[in-house]
């Protein structure tokens, strides 16, 4: 049996100065190449789930290997080749930072200490602001565009990335419905043809994208029901209706 | 330039531009981060450690450098997780560093208001040694090299911390880095400023700067020639009106804040 790209053995995650823990007794095993979602009411865990897999927040207990890897020892390397779309984010008018440049930044990990971007680096910016449609918007400050825009420029800088994993969190919430369509033919078109293997958190259960097979349900910090499509969200509907 | 010999003329002057360029380039970061609460306390700590220095009859501006880092070394910890507001921290901490800045003061042997007590109050050009000018002129170059070395570790922290990390940037070294820094600069820039004052180097430059920019290298870069201008047209001010030089810096640097929110396109709708 293959390695797990993503596996939490018995995760916990505390907050710093809280003493319940947001995610708790976690055990996930994700496989190369699939696309999960994860669904669960307000304050489920789901952003918390997303960011003790990337390593952005400490676990508590137990164990989460990403890659093969301890994500708590090699959390900056690990990173460098993880997509994450935060769910919270807010860039005001005065951020003095261009929008090409935010989507270069992703890609800083990977270059390294004492390194300057290459042609390379900046071809595959180029690359990810051209399909989003962001192009034109390149040399605007990031803090004058829309929500929406600004969402799809978090998008262009976790695919200019090149990651093995993408970790999106509720990444239609600020996006119109035609947007947000074609944001997930572009998410289901890179994850097929790249590889990738995904998690992605929503809460409307109508936006789980078509090609998504395992759904994982999470409610108080613990899943609840992982499996089929259909199965789980039946669950959910029941539990919580919709 | 009053009689004075060249080189004295050369310190003093070089050492004002580098104050000044110093401050603007670190306040980059005092502005962005919001470490204003934190610059601020390690300002009137080093003020405290200076007159410390000088009760004691020791250098003083080795004793400001050691409080100045010292604060920053337990104060950076309680500010990067937020566990305490930052009007807190200043609130309690400008009032403690201040009344032990003023007892040292008390307590040093017959110096209770002499040039030495007065010039880390509020400033004095004519303090500066060409000893402090080589320190600045150390300070100044490690902060450029520091800044052109890790440009885009700073330009991520500078953006957002948290999309730093993400992006595989251990930023907390970095953070520390800037800490560091701005403790050392701030315990430079004592002599020229004084202890009152020298928090509006740090703050006003890059306030300035960040009025009309977007490209984090320009503001870089005007940051620190508006430090020195600031410095400059204070300086003058000083010797033009007999004003002490801290209060003068002040009074420029103000009005330049203050005309850069006026003209402001970022404030325009």
């Amino acid at each position: 049996m293959a390695t797990p790209v993503i596996e939490l053995r018995d995760v916990s995650t505390v907050y710093e100065g809280e003493r319940v823990p947001a995610i708790r007794e976690i055990n996930l095993s994700i496989e190369l190449g699939e696309f999960v979602a994860i669904i669960g009411p307000n304050g489920a865990g789901k952003t918390t789930l997303l960011e003790t897999i990337n390593g952005l927040l400490p676990y508590t207990r137990g164990q989460v290997l990403v890659l093969g890897q301890d994500v708590a020892r090699f959390g900056p390397q690990l990173r460098s080749q993880i997509g994450y779309v935060p769910q919270e984010f807010q860039f005001d008018e005065t951020t003095p930072v261009l929008v090409r440049d935010v989507v270069l930044m992703g890609r800083y990990g990977q270059i390294g200490l004492l390194r300057r971007p290459s042609t390379e680096d900046r071809t595959r910016v180029q690359e990810a602001l051209e399909l989003l449609g962001l192009a034109e918007l390149a040399e605007r400050p990031i803090g004058k565009l829309s929500g929406g825009q600004q969402q799809k420029v978090l998008l262009a800088r976790a695919l200019a990335k090149e990651p093995k994993i993408l970790l999106l969190d509720e990444p239609f919430s600020h996006l119109d419905f035609a947007a947000r369509d074609e944001v997930a033919e572009l998410i289901a078109r890179w994850h097929r043809e790249r590889g990738l293997t995904t998690l992605i958190v929503l809460h409307d259960l109508e936006a789980i994208p078509s090609h998504c097979h395992r759904v994982v349900l999470l409610d108080g910090g613990r899943i609840r029901q992982d499996g089929a499509r259909e199965r789980v969200v039946q669950a959910f509907t029941l539990a919580y209706g919709k | 330039m009053y009689g004075l010999p060249w080189s004295l003329i050369v310190t003093l002057v070089g050492g004002a531009a580098l104050t000044g360029a110093a401050c603007g380039l670190l306040g980059t970061f005092v502005v962005r981060l919001r470490l204003s609460s934190l610059g601020f306390t390690m300002s009137h700590a080093a003020f405290a450690g200076a007159a410390l220095g000088l009760a004691l009859g020791i250098e003083p501006l080795t004793l400001a450098l050691i409080a100045s880092v010292l604060t920053a070394a337990v104060l950076g910890p309680v500010a990067e997780r937020a566990k305490l507001p930052a009007d807190v921290i200043t609130g309690v901490l400008f009032p403690l560093t201040m009344a032990l800045g003023l007892i040292f003061l008390y307590l040093a042997p017959g110096t209770a208001m002499s040039s030495s007590a007065l010039g880390l109050l509020w400033g004095s050009l004519l303090a500066m040694t060409h000893t402090d000018f080589l320190w600045l002129m150390g300070l100044t170059g490690a902060i450029v090299l520091t800044i052109g070395l890790f440009f885009k570790e700073f330009q991520a922290l500078l953006f957002d911390r948290k999309l730093a990390e993400e992006s595989g940037i251990p930023t907390r070294p970095f953070y520390y880095l800037i800490l560091f820094l701005t403790g050392a600069t701030i315990a430079l820039a004592l002599r020229l400023v004084g202890g009152l004052l020298v928090f509006v180097l740090l703050q006003s430059p890059a306030a300035t700067a960040f009025q009309f920019l977007y490209d984090l290298k320009k503001i870089f870069f005007w940051a620190a020639l508006l430090g020195v201008s600031y410095a400059g047209v204070g300086i003058a001010l000083s010797f033009a009106f007999d004003l002490p030089i801290g209060s003068a810096i002040v009074l420029v640097s103000t009005v330049g804040f203050g005309l850069a929110v006026w003209r402001s396109p970022k404030r325009r709708r």
